[in-house]
């Protein structure tokens, strides 16, 4: 830092008094010392993984849940790794996890009034739950064609207002087909970001799914 | 970087502001403890301990001083596990949210008792007032930065402890005015300090 125009006012007015350039000195000093406190002490963020759970939901306005209660399910949660190649089946999560939970799946559909049914032909809807395990935003439908083939061929959607996932997101979507939607419709959508990732934690993971149901109250046709 | 640009400017201001010094001036650095008001204040209702400012003044008249004021307070809070709903859109979670104040203003000041050792005050400052809002959820982030144009009342009195060196406590009302991106935005701050004699 350049002193010399304050030097030069210092020795004008105090004719060479050294305090005047120590004042000053100390000033700054104190000045930095603020600074330096404010940016150390800066508030921190997430300390532990669970405060980074997050649970997001979306549902279609223009259906009608109320006149619907019967569901399917497959008993397997499948892992969506981006483009399956045609003819294979998808990689699927690993037992107890996922018998943990498909059953935390269905009790909450159960609770919020809903009858599941073997046949997702003849259910009012279709519950798909998978896992991302990069960070695709594509959901393709061919990912069920194993349970039921009127999923093979429609292609993919882009699940609603999510830009970006982390790996082992954790994504249920209710699937509407038939008379209204002949092409499979999404119409209730919800993940729950990063749950399936690190160490394995039961509590946070079921949590994640209760969450899901209880922030959707327009699931309930009781 | 934004950050790091307003941090320069203030240690520059404070820099100059102290170079360039004048008889019968002086030179504030203070302690500031802030409270949220309004919108703020719905947004952070945590008081605000991390707070700093500097003021320069020089005496146009005994009992009038000019200058300019710069300050720095970072608002912080936790907010516990809480669901947020926007149209048919639900995101449940814990939230972070930040929110830090940045005034720079021009500033007067009226003594009611110059040259005495108690001196009582009332000033205010016009100027410009930035604001950057953070809430961070998960791994996204949700930002918003705009300049106000502020005001700000202050009263307070500077207590003479030697020749050269006041200690100085201030009440003072941040208020930034409505933006395109955010409402207008206020916190009180109570200012505890030395200033010094240039």
């Amino acid at each position: 830092m350049d002193f010399s125009f304050y030097k030069l006012n210092c020795e004008l007015e105090y004719l060479n008094n050294s305090k005047c350039e120590s004042n000053m000195k100390k000033n700054v000093f104190y000045l930095l010392g603020i600074i330096f406190i404010m940016v150390s002490c800066y508030p921190d963020g997430p300390e532990y993984y669970e405060d980074l759970d997050v649970v997001y939901t979306n549902y279609s306005e223009d259906f009608d849940f109320n006149s619907n209660n019967t569901f399917a399910m497959p008993d397997k949660i499948v892992k969506i790794e981006g483009n399956l190649i045609e003819g294979e089946d998808p990689e699927f999560v690993q037992e107890p996890i996922n018998s943990q939970l498909i059953g935390q799946i269905e009790s909450n559909m159960t609770t919020k009034g809903w009858t599941k049914v073997e046949d997702p032909a003849n259910a009012d809807l279709v519950l798909f739950p998978a896992v991302v395990t990069n960070t695709t935003v594509v959901y393709y439908y061919d990912y069920w064609c194993w349970y039921y083939p009127y999923y093979c061929g429609w292609g993919y959607y882009y699940p609603v207002s999510v830009s970006s996932y982390t790996t082992g997101t954790l994504i249920m979507s209710l699937v509407a087909d038939g008379e209204n939607y002949v092409q499979p419709s999404a119409i209730w959508y919800a993940a729950a970001n990063g749950i399936m990732t690190g160490e394995y934690n039961t509590s946070r993971v079921t949590r994640a799914i209760d969450q899901a149901f209880e922030q959707s109250p327009y699931l309930d046709t009781k | 970087m934004k950050r790091i640009i307003v941090l320069a400017i203030f240690t520059i201001l404070a820099g100059t502001i102290t170079l360039f010094s004048q008889d019968k001036s002086h030179f504030s650095i203070n302690y500031d403890m802030s409270f949220g008001t309004g919108d703020l204040g719905d947004f952070i209702s945590k008081p605000s301990f991390r707070g700093a400012s500097a003021q320069y003044r020089i005496a146009v008249k005994d009992n009038i001083l000019l200058g300019v004021d710069a300050g720095w307070n970072v608002f912080y809070e936790k907010k516990e596990d809480d669901s947020y709903t926007s149209g048919t859109q639900t995101i449940s979670g814990i939230q972070y949210r930040y929110q830090n104040e940045i005034p720079i203003l021009i500033a007067a000041d009226y003594l009611f008792t110059a040259d005495k050792k108690i001196q009582p005050y009332v000033g205010i400052g016009i100027g410009a007032m930035y604001t950057e809002r953070i809430v961070d959820m998960n791994l996204y982030r949700f930002e918003l930065s705009p300049w106000h144009f502020a005001m700000k009342p202050e009263a307070g009195m500077m207590y003479e402890i030697s020749d050269k060196t006041d200690l100085k406590l201030a009440g003072k009302y941040y208020y930034g005015f409505n933006t395109e991106d955010l409402d207008s935005q206020g916190y009180f701050t109570v200012s505890l300090g030395f200033a010094f004699q240039l």
